[in-house]
C-alpha cells in the first residue's frame, strides 16, 4: 500500500492533536479569555492612550505597553499548563508513546509535532494581540502606518521567541512525567517561581542582575530595547541570550529524554 | 551492549519468510531483538536487515512493519475508530484510505460494533483486538506480535490465535510471535528462534527440532507408564518417562523388549515411534543445557 510522506505524517498528528484541544472547554476557554482580555485591553490603551499615559508620544515605543502586558504573562503560563502539559506526559501515562515510535517517524518528528501543536495555542496569545494593536490603531488613524508596520514587525519577532521558550519548557516538563498535573505546576513554578522572587529581591537587595533569571523580564527587557522604550535595567543582549539558550537546551533536553524512554518494554 | 550488560550477543540468524516464533526465558533478549527489529536501537556491532533494509534506516524499516505491544498503549479517550484511523495516518495512508482500512480491519478482528465508543470503556480483549488492528491498518509486510494473548480468557486467546493464524497464512505476510506462551508459539509457527543470556540456542523449523533424535523412541502407553518404565529399564533398557510418554533409546531387540513388557503389565501401546517432544519441553531441556553450560 503507498504511504505518503514524512509531512503528511507530522500534519496529521499536528491535526488531529489541535482538534482533540480545542473540543476540551479548558482550551477554548483559555484561548478566548487570553485572547480577548489582551487584545481589548491593548486597544482601549490605544484609544484611550492620553488619559491612560499622559506624556507617552505616539511613536513605536507606545507599543511597548501592550508587550508588557501582563496578561500575557499570565495566559500564556495557563494555556502551557492547560495544553501543553498533557501533551507529552499523557502518551507516557497511556504509553501511546509506543503507537506513535513503532510508526515510521523518528523522535523528532514526534517532538516538532507535538511543538507545532502547542506553539500556535500560546502565539495566539503572546504574537497574535501585539500583531493586531498596531493594526487598530493604525486603521482608527492614531498611529502613522510605518509606525505600525515596524511594530508588527517586532511584535511578530518577541511573539515568536516568547512562543519557542514557553513551548520548548513546557515539553520538557512534559516529557519528565507521566502525570500532567505535575507538569502544569512546573510550568507555573517557572513562571511565577522565578519571576516574583527575581523581582523582590533585585529590589530589596537593589541588585537588578538578578532580574535576568525570570523569563519575563527578559523578555521585557528585549522589548523595550526593540520598541525604544526607557527605563531597561538588563542588558538586552544577555536577555536574548538567555531565553534562546534556555529554548535550545529545553529542547536538546526533551529529545533525549524521549529518546531515553522505553517504549517496546518486555 | 546497555552498559556492562549484553542484551543480545552474537546473534546471527536469517529468519524465512512464514510465521516465526520468537521465544526465551525473561533477561533472554526477546525485547532488545524486537527494538532492534523495529529500529528504535542501533546494534553495538554487527548488522541487520528487515525485509531488505537495514534497521539503521529506521523509517523504511518500520513502514513495513505492524507492531503490536505487549503493554496497554491505547489513547483512552479516542473511539476504536478514530485511533485505528489516527494510526493509519501517522504511518502514512491518506486520510480516505485510513479510514476505510480502519473500518475494515476493525471489522475483521470482531470490534465491528464497538468501533465509536471510547476505548477507555472496552474489555481487556477488545482493547487487544484494537491493539492488533492498529498494527494492520497500513497493511505492512512484518507483523510483530508481542505476547497477544496477555489478559485474555480462553475464548479471547482462541479469538486471537485465529486471527494471527490468518495474517500468518496470507500470502506475502511474515509473523514474528514473541510469546511465552509456547503452545501458542507451537500452533502458529513453522519456524522458531530460542534466546537465553542474549544469545540463539536454537534456531530451525519447528518439525525437525522437535522431532528427537532417530537414536530414541517415544511409546504412549495406555496403563501405568511409570511402571512401564521402571520394568523396562529393569530389563536393561535406557527408559525415562515424561509427561509426553516414555522414551527409550533404541538398540537392537527393544522393540520386541517393549511388547513383551506391556504384555507383562497388561499396558496397551498406542503409539511407538520416533521421538516428538512438545515445544516446551524441547524448550526446558535446552535452557537447562545452557545453564549447565555457562555454570
Amino acid at each position: 500500500m503507498p504511504l505518503l510522506g514524512r509531512r503528511h505524517r507530522l500534519r496529521a498528528i499536528i491535526v488531529t492533536g489541535l482538534r482533540r484541544e480545542f473540543k476540551r472547554p479548558a482550551t477554548l476557554v483559555a484561548t478566548a479569555v487570553g485572547v480577548g482580555l489582551v487584545l481589548v485591553s491593548s486597544i482601549v490603551i490605544v484609544l484611550f492612550l492620553g488619559a491612560f499615559l499622559p506624556g507617552q508620544t505616539r511613536d513605536l515605543s507606545f507599543f511597548f505597553v501592550p508587550a508588557s502586558n501582563g496578561a500575557i504573562l499570565f495566559f500564556v503560563t495557563l494555556m502551557a499548563s492547560v495544553v501543553g502539559s498533557a501533551l507529552i506526559a499523557d502518551d507516557l501515562n497511556s504509553m501511546a508513546l509506543t503507537l506513535y515510535l513503532s510508526r515510521p517517524i523518528t523522535h523528532a518528528d514526534y517532538l516538532i509535532a507535538k511543538a507545532a501543536i502547542l506553539a500556535p495555542l500560546i502565539s495566539m496569545i503572546a504574537m497574535l494581540p501585539l500583531v493586531l494593536t498596531p493594526f487598530v490603531a493604525a486603521l482608527l488613524g492614531l498611529f502613522a502606518w510605518t509606525i505600525a508596520l515596524e511594530a508588527i514587525g517586532l511584535s511578530v519577532l518577541l511573539g515568536l521567541l516568547f512562543t519557542a521558550f514557553y513551548t520548548s519548557v513546557t515539553l520538557l516538563l512534559s516529557s519528565l512525567t507521566t502525570r500532567k498535573s505535575y507538569a502544569a505546576a512546573g510550568v507555573f513554578a517557572v513562571t511565577f517561581g522565578l519571576t516574583i522572587p527575581a523581582d523582590i529581591l533585585a529590589s530589596s537587595i537593589g541588585n537588578s542582575a538578578l532580574l535576568y533569571v525570570s523569563p519575563w523580564e527578559d523578555y521585557l527587557a528585549l522589548a523595550r530595547a526593540a520598541f525604544g522604550a526607557s527605563g531597561n535595567q538588563l542588558d538586552w543582549p544577555w536577555a536574548l541570550a538567555i531565553l534562546l539558550v534556555a529554548t535550545v537546551v529545553a529542547s536538546l533536553f526533551t529529545y533525549l529524554r524521549m529518546k531515553a524512554v522505553e517504549v517496546v518494554s518486555g | 551492549m546497555f552498559g556492562e550488560v549484553r542484551a543480545v550477543d552474537d546473534l546471527s540468524v536469517a529468519i524465512p519468510e512464514g510465521a516465526i516464533g520468537l521465544v526465551g526465558p525473561n533477561g533472554a533478549g526477546k525485547t532488545t531483538f524486537l527494538r532492534l527489529l523495529l529500529g528504535l536501537v542501533r546494534p553495538t556491532t554487527g548488522t541487520a536487515k528487515v525485509l531488505g533494509h537495514n534497521i539503521a534506516e529506521g523509517v523504511p524499516v518500520r513502514e513495513r512493519i505492524g507492531y503490536m505491544p505487549e503493554h496497554d498503549c491505547l489513547i483512552p479517550d479516542m473511539t476504536g475508530v478514530g485511533l485505528v484511523t489516527y494510526m493509519g495516518r501517522v504511518s502514512g495512508l491518506d486520510a480516505n484510505t485510513a479510514i476505510s482500512r480502519a473500518h475494515d480491519v476493525l471489522q475483521f478482528v470482531g470490534v465491528e460494533e464497538e468501533r465509536y465508543r471510547k476505548i477507555a470503556e472496552y474489555s481487556t480483549g477488545m482493547k487487544q483486538k484494537v491493539k492488533l488492528a492498529q498494527a494492520m491498518v497500513h497493511d505492512p509486510q512484518l507483523y510483530i506480535f508481542d505476547e497477544p494473548t496477555t489478559g485474555l480468557d480462553p475464548r479471547g486467546r482462541t479469538e486471537m490465535l485465529d486471527l494471527v493464524r490468518v495474517i500468518a497464512r496470507s500470502p506475502g505476510r511474515n509473523v514474528v510471535l514473541s510469546s511465552h506462551l509456547l503452545p501458542d508459539v507451537e500452533t502458529i509457527c513453522k519456524y522458531i528462534v530460542i534466546l537465553d543470556g542474549g544469545h540463539q540456542i536454537a534456531a530451525g523449523e519447528l518439525s525437525q527440532l522437535l522431532t528427537g533424535s532417530a537414536d530414541r523412541l517415544r511409546i504412549d502407553v495406555r496403563g501405568d507408564r511409570e511402571a512401564f518404565a521402571r520394568r523396562l529399564l529393569e530389563a536393561g533398557m535406557e527408559a525415562d518417562a515424561t509427561p509426553s510418554g516414555v522414551h527409550v533409546a533404541r538398540k537392537p531387540g527393544v522393540e520386541a523388549a517393549i511388547f513383551q513388557t506391556a504384555k507383562a503389565l497388561g499396558v496397551e501401546v498406542r503409539y511407538m515411534g520416533r521421538e516428538i517432544r512438545s515445544l516446551e519441553e524441547f524448550f526446558l531441556e535446552l535452557v537447562q543445557r545452557n545453564e549447565a553450560r555457562g555454570a
